[in-house]
């Protein structure tokens, strides 16, 4: 193999691996973006940086550098920690609303801005209270001054 | 003697300003109704000190004019450098080596020394004002008994009393200046006594304001004055400069006898003071000024007495300022405190000789105020303004006097400033005992014969009306002659386009006026059919022995001292105790002799004292003898027109109305609706800007956790697309 061929198959294994951390990272910044579920946020932010890890060891290995792959593995190692604080967080923020929307948490807005409001709500399932048969009255009924005695002193 | 003479020079100010910090601190809770203590004995005590001064002063000029003076300490020091990059500290026109000699670079280019003087002039400012003020004081105890701010008053009195005795004491024109602001403070505090009275705080209002006119033209004059002479005392002073070692600021000492300033002994730099030795040692003492600077010195110095002691233009306040307690109008608004403009005047005689056109005006104005206030006085109705318009007439004959520029006019003058303050103070005390039995009535017309039920009143104020009439041998007499007997004197001198003759007429008419309507207030008062207002209530008897004790010994005054001090020849003698003043020095100067000074001239005697018997006369036939003539006179002067403008006073107050007071409230108005509408909105336009601007961006913060990732990604697109572009 010409060293030109070695260089020129060196540079298209970089710009496939490039391309798919970009992808990665791409794919990670939309659902970001897109998702409002907590968790779901949580593992698109972890797809972007895997994304630029990605890069980072492809970048390293085409200049022979193993810079690249350590950093990568310290990344991991901190995003390990990282994830268990974030899940953490959103245990305890999914315990304050019952909820993993994001939306729900707008405090930090400026005071006199309206809250961010959906312009589409889901149909609430309406209960309709339930219809039972109607018995005609039976029987005789107590007296009255005695009944409310005998409530009393069961009270 | 000295130090004897600095401790009584000291005493005189220090009692009453003693008494007014004790009243003002401890007279609401503590003293309450006892408040009169401290201020009366402190007032006598001043008084005690100044006729003690007054004699002491005669013993030191033993041998010809003297002024002693008391340097307290330094109130304001600035050294020249400073000042000589600003001004150039005036030199003379001549300018011939003498001019350096004004502001040596040693010397600081402006200090000013609390310096108190004594001399003649002072000595007897002094002995008058706190005489009047004791007496005052102990009928105010009457007077203003179970008044609500009887401390307050009785403080007001005592720092009024302060002021005006350092007014008459100080040796510089701009210590004289704060005192003289002083005095009007206390005016107003006093006119406004009563200040829930709508009537009353206006008057106050109006007294500060017009006076404030005068007082203007009085510190331009004083500008002037610093400008031209570099200085602003009136005494000649070597300052002595002893550098500084180590650090240490160079002290000054200052030297102020003339023994001192002539010591070889001492170096030092000689200043020579407005009124000091030097000058007035020579020939002609402004000889290095130009006369139109003196001239306007003059007249701007005159402004400010004109304000001060209510001559034409600006006597506008005085007649209001009788909303005041009438202690207050005895003491300030008669016998004290509008003689300031006289006494500046008096004191500046050495100017005011230089500038015989400032002389012939003051003369002019003073005839003319005479007139003029004295036939408003004719119809008015209210009897302590009577007596204001009277004052303001009297004052326009110190005016006179003092205009006359000679030694006897200004002598007549201040003679009859004395006597006036005796006869004034007590008809003002005499119409305060009326309308305390009258239960608050001052109308002439609501009251009348009252002699009976007021005896003592009824006497004294008799006595004070002869006085002010000027019938022989009340003191009125003898002051007002002098004065006539000055400007006629002064008329004769003069031969070429005389003014003087003409003002000595109005003179002579101005004195038959105060004697009509003097007593068409003394017999609507007290003599004819007794009428008793049903104000007065059970009120309607002789006043406390309080109020009738300085009374009693006031209509003395004013039935001896015009006598007394005529036969003494204190005031008129050329070597009398008054001419001592080194001030006055200059008219004995060659130029200014006349005949022979001090003495009774027969003829004018005989004419003052025949017109004022006959406006005496008159008054009399109109309002005892034959009221039926008085109504036809009244009636026909009506169709005339005459009678409405004396009774509406000329209607000055409408004229000032309309061509001062309503454009500038209309001005007013106008810049008012400016600041509201166009300075305001251009400073809300300012701030409305950047909240704008932040009400624009302020959308972004939603609080939205997704939409700041999403910024937060489209500003790294942006910034890498910036890189690669």
């Amino acid at each position: 193999m010409s060293p030109e061929q070695v260089l020129h198959d060196q540079l298209a294994a970089l710009q496939s691996f490039l391309a798919v951390g970009a992808v990665l990272f791409g794919v990670g910044l939309i659902g970001f973006l897109s998702r409002r579920n907590m968790i779901v946020m949580f593992l698109s932010a972890e797809m972007m940086l895997q994304g630029v890890s990605l890069s980072l060891v492809a970048w390293g290995r085409y200049r022979h550098d193993l810079g690249g792959q350590m950093l990568v593995i310290f990344i991991i190692a901190v995003a390990a920690c990282e994830a268990a604080i974030a899940l953490a967080l959103v245990l305890m923020l999914f315990e304050r609303k019952g909820n993993l929307d994001i939306a729900k948490w707008q405090e930090l807005r400026e005071s006199n801005q309206p809250p961010f409001e959906e312009e589409w709500q889901p149909p609430e399932d309406k209960e309709e209270p339930p219809q039972w048969p109607h018995l005609p009255p039976a029987g005789v009924l107590p007296e009255s001054v005695s009944q409310k005695e005998f409530y009393r002193r069961k009270v | 003697m000295h130090s004897y003479i600095s401790n009584l020079l000291i005493l005189i100010p220090a009692l009453p300003l003693l008494a007014a910090a004790v009243v003002a601190v401890f007279g609401k809770r503590v003293l309450r109704e006892q408040s009169h203590w401290p201020v009366v004995l402190a007032l006598a005590g001043s008084c005690a000190a100044s006729v003690l001064l007054v004699f002491a002063v005669q013993r030191a000029q033993q041998d010809g004019p003297h002024e002693h003076l008391v340097k307290l300490w330094t109130w304001a020091t600035v050294d020249a450098p400073v000042l000589s990059t600003q001004y150039s500290v005036p030199s003379t026109p001549t300018s011939d080596g003498e001019a350096e000699s004004k502001a040596p670079a040693d010397t600081p280019a402006f200090r000013m020394d609390i310096v108190l003087r004594a001399d003649s002039l002072t000595a007897i400012m002094l002995a008058m004002v706190t005489f009047v003020s004791t007496l005052v004081a102990i009928y105010a105890k009457g007077y203003m008994h179970g008044d609500s701010g009887y401390w307050r008053f009785f403080a007001y009195v005592a720092l009024f009393v302060f002021s005006m005795t350092m007014l008459v004491s100080v040796s510089n024109f701009v210590l004289l200046y704060v005192f003289w602001e002083a005095v009007g403070l206390c005016s107003y505090l006093l006119i406004g006594f009563w200040f829930e009275k709508p009537a009353a705080s206006a008057a106050g209002l109006k007294a500060f304001l017009v006076t404030r006119v005068g007082d203007f033209g009085f510190a331009l004059g004083v500008f002037l004055l610093w400008t031209t002479f570099g200085t602003l005392d009136f005494h000649d002073s070597k300052v002595q400069t002893i550098p500084g070692t180590h650090g240490r600021a160079a002290t000054s000492v200052v030297y102020l006898a003339p023994q001192e300033i002539n010591d070889e002994n001492i170096s030092g730099t000689v200043q020579h003071g407005i009124f000091g030795d030097w000058r007035l040692a020579q020939k002609s003492p402004y000889g290095d000024i130009p006369d139109a600077t003196i001239l306007a010195v003059c007249l701007l110095l005159f402004m400010g007495a004109c304000g001060k002691s209510a001559q034409f233009p600006l006597h506008v306040w005085l007649p209001d300022a009788m909303e005041g307690p009438t202690p207050v109008s005895a003491l300030i608004h008669a016998a004290t405190m509008v003689t300031a403009g006289v006494y500046l005047v008096a004191r500046c005689t050495p100017l005011f000789a230089a500038a015989p056109d400032a002389r012939e005006t003051v003369a002019t104005i003073g005839c003319f105020t005479a007139l003029f206030a004295a036939l408003i006085a004719l119809t008015q109705t209210d009897l302590k303004r009577i007596l204001a318009y009277s004052t303001v007439s009297q004052l326009g004959y110190m005016f006179l006097a003092l205009g006359t520029g000679s030694q006897p006019g200004v002598t007549a003058g201040m003679f009859h400033l004395f006597t006036h303050a005796f006869f004034k103070a007590l008809l003002f005390l005499g119409a305060g005992s009326v309308m305390h039995a009258m239960g608050g009535v001052i109308d002439i017309r609501q009251f009348g014969g009252l002699r009976r039920k007021m005896p003592i009143t009824h006497w004294t104020f008799l006595f004070g009306c002869l006085a002010l009439s000027g019938i022989f041998p009340f003191a009125g007499f003898w002051s007002k002659d002098a004065i006539l007997a000055a400007v006629a004197e002064k008329a004769a001198a003069v031969h070429t386009s005389s003014i003087y003759e003409y003002l000595y007429y109005g003179g002579t008419f101005a004195a038959f006026l105060t004697a009509f309507y003097t007593f068409r207030a003394y017999f609507l008062t007290f003599q004819g059919e007794e009428r008793i207002p049903k104000e007065a209530g059970h009120h309607a008897h002789e006043s406390p022995p309080a109020m009738t004790g300085p009374l009693v010994i006031l209509a003395i005054g004013a039935l001896a001292v015009g006598a007394y001090f005529q036969w003494t020849g204190d005031f008129l003698n050329p070597n009398g105790f008054l001419m001592q003043t080194p001030v006055l020095t200059a008219l004995k100067a060659p130029g200014a002799e006349g005949a022979e000074h001090g003495s009774l001239h027969l003829t004018v005697a005989l004419i003052s004292t025949a017109v004022a018997l006959a406006g005496i006369g008159l008054a009399w036939l109109f309002y005892l003898a034959r009221p039926d003539l008085a109504e036809s006179v009244t009636k026909s002067a009506k169709s005339l027109g005459l009678y409405g403008l004396s009774h509406g006073k000329f209607f000055i107050d409408e004229i000032y109305a309309a061509l001062i007071v309503r454009p500038l409230e209309a001005f007013a108005g106008l810049l008012a609706w400016a600041d509201r509408h166009l300075i305001d909105t251009l400073v809300n336009l300012v701030g409305a800007f950047p909240r704008a601007l932040g009400a624009m961006l302020r959308p972004l913060q939603g609080g939205l956790v997704q939409f700041y990732a999403l910024v937060m990604a489209l500003g790294v697109l942006a910034l890498v697309g910036a890189l690669l572009w």
